[in-house]
């Protein structure tokens, strides 16, 4: 099953960082995926204000894309509902909804765009599917190198 | 006594509280004169204003009682530009907000015209009283520089939710946190327009002090339906309205 947290506000890097660390760790939970609204371009004023940076979870370096707006969590089973509420209250100061309503917030089917990005008949391993970024551009997991044609 | 606003709810209150000329507004912080016009961005700081007709000491105007009734505004005198200033304001407990801003400024202003959206309120006037305007709206109560924005353009984000640290969102950027002083900065003039030095508008005011002094009603604040008073003054205005629109000699 999948369950949504909704933070009242928009979360920064730091908060989303000491979360996912708490909520990865269960061992009920599958799988995680964040939405929200993109960080703003990298320029001058983002390198001063701005709260980009590489967060660590469970060891592993994860470059964030996006603001924490909301989080989807999907879990083996519903247990893990109230050690994840136990979480959120200890990291959240600003209020949040956990929404368990809809039986579905991760997406499971491949769809179109999943076919234009990785081929039609390219195998997607099940556990990745609904985690790509739907509006990540071609470009920026994959260079193309151009032919040599020297002889 | 004039009667500005219904209710007996603090929202009711602070909506009173701005639409009287008579109450002084709390300055909340300090903004210099050059920083206003930099936050502006229609002229440089130290530059002359720009006019679009002579003063009007030395024009020749026509006989007319209301010309001498009305006593000009510095910049109508000047015969100044008309400039102009605009804020949106968060619907998370921002201090103002459209409506109320249009209503205090027609009871506290001169020589303004106001207009309002959904999400922006404009006020424009001459070059010189927009500066003066801008200095007060941005100095008192009016402003929270967290929850309200200056935005010329692109002013979307009063309905989006709040940054963790309180911050309404500015695709452009032009207000910024910054976490080592605690003090917001604005880095661009209100159309975006990068700035060569920020400047300092001070540090975002608490969510009590936020929910305190707000002038929105909302469920999870002062919600509209527990001021009885002011729901049966807008039922009565409703009603006969209504009644009249249907039979006026009702």
């Amino acid at each position: 099953m999948d369950i949504e947290i909704f933070p009242h506000r928009i979360l920064g890097a730091d908060t989303t960082e000491k979360l996912l660390n708490d909520i990865e760790s269960l061992d009920s939970v599958k799988r995680t995926v964040l939405q929200g609204p993109r960080l703003p371009p990298q320029d001058a004023i983002d390198r001063k204000y701005g709260d980009r940076r590489i967060i660590e979870v469970n060891g592993e370096k994860l470059e964030l894309k996006v603001k924490t707006g909301r989080i989807f969590v999907e879990l083996f089973d519903e247990s893990a509902i109230d050690e994840i509420e136990v979480i959120c209250n200890n990291h959240i100061t600003i209020g949040f909804d956990i929404n368990t309503s809809k039986s579905q917030y991760i997406r499971k089917q491949r769809t179109v765009s999943d076919g234009l990005k990785y081929g039609e008949n390219t195998e997607i391993p099940e556990e990745l599917i609904g985690l790509s970024d739907q509006r990540s551009k071609f470009s920026e997991s994959v260079s193309i190198l151009k032919r040599d044609t020297m002889e | 006594m004039a009667q500005f606003y219904p209710g007996t709810s603090q929202v009711a209150q602070n909506r009173r509280n701005f639409s009287n000329p008579d109450y002084e507004l709390e300055v909340l912080r300090e903004i210099s004169d050059e920083d206003v016009v930099k936050v502006l961005g229609h002229r440089a700081p130290g530059e002359e204003y720009k006019s679009v007709h002579p003063p009007l000491d030395e024009m020749d105007e026509p006989d007319d009682i209301v010309r001498e009734l009305v006593t000009p505004i510095d910049g109508a005198k000047a015969g100044d530009r008309v400039r102009y200033i605009q804020f949106a304001d968060s619907m998370y407990f921002a201090p103002a907000q459209p409506y109320l801003r249009a209503r205090s400024y027609v009871n506290r202003y001169r020589g303004i015209d106001t207009g309002t959206l959904s999400g922006r309120q404009i006020i424009e006037a001459r070059e010189r009283d927009v500066e003066r305007i801008s200095k007060e709206l941005l100095e008192t109560e009016y402003f929270d520089p967290a929850t309200s924005g200056i935005r010329g353009a692109g002013v979307h984000g009063h309905s989006l939710r709040l940054d963790e640290n309180g911050m309404m969102f500015d695709m452009l950027r032009r207000q910024v946190f910054n976490k080592e002083t605690g003090k917001v900065e604005m880095v661009k003039d209100q159309i975006g327009k990068e700035l060569d030095e920020p400047v300092v508008l001070g540090e975002p005011l608490a969510e009590d002090v936020l929910r305190a002094k707000t002038t929105i009603y909302r469920v999870d604040g002062d919600a509209y339906k527990d001021d009885e008073d002011a729901v049966t003054v807008l039922k009565q205005i409703h009603v006969t309205r209504s009644n009249f629109g249907f039979n006026p000699e009702l």
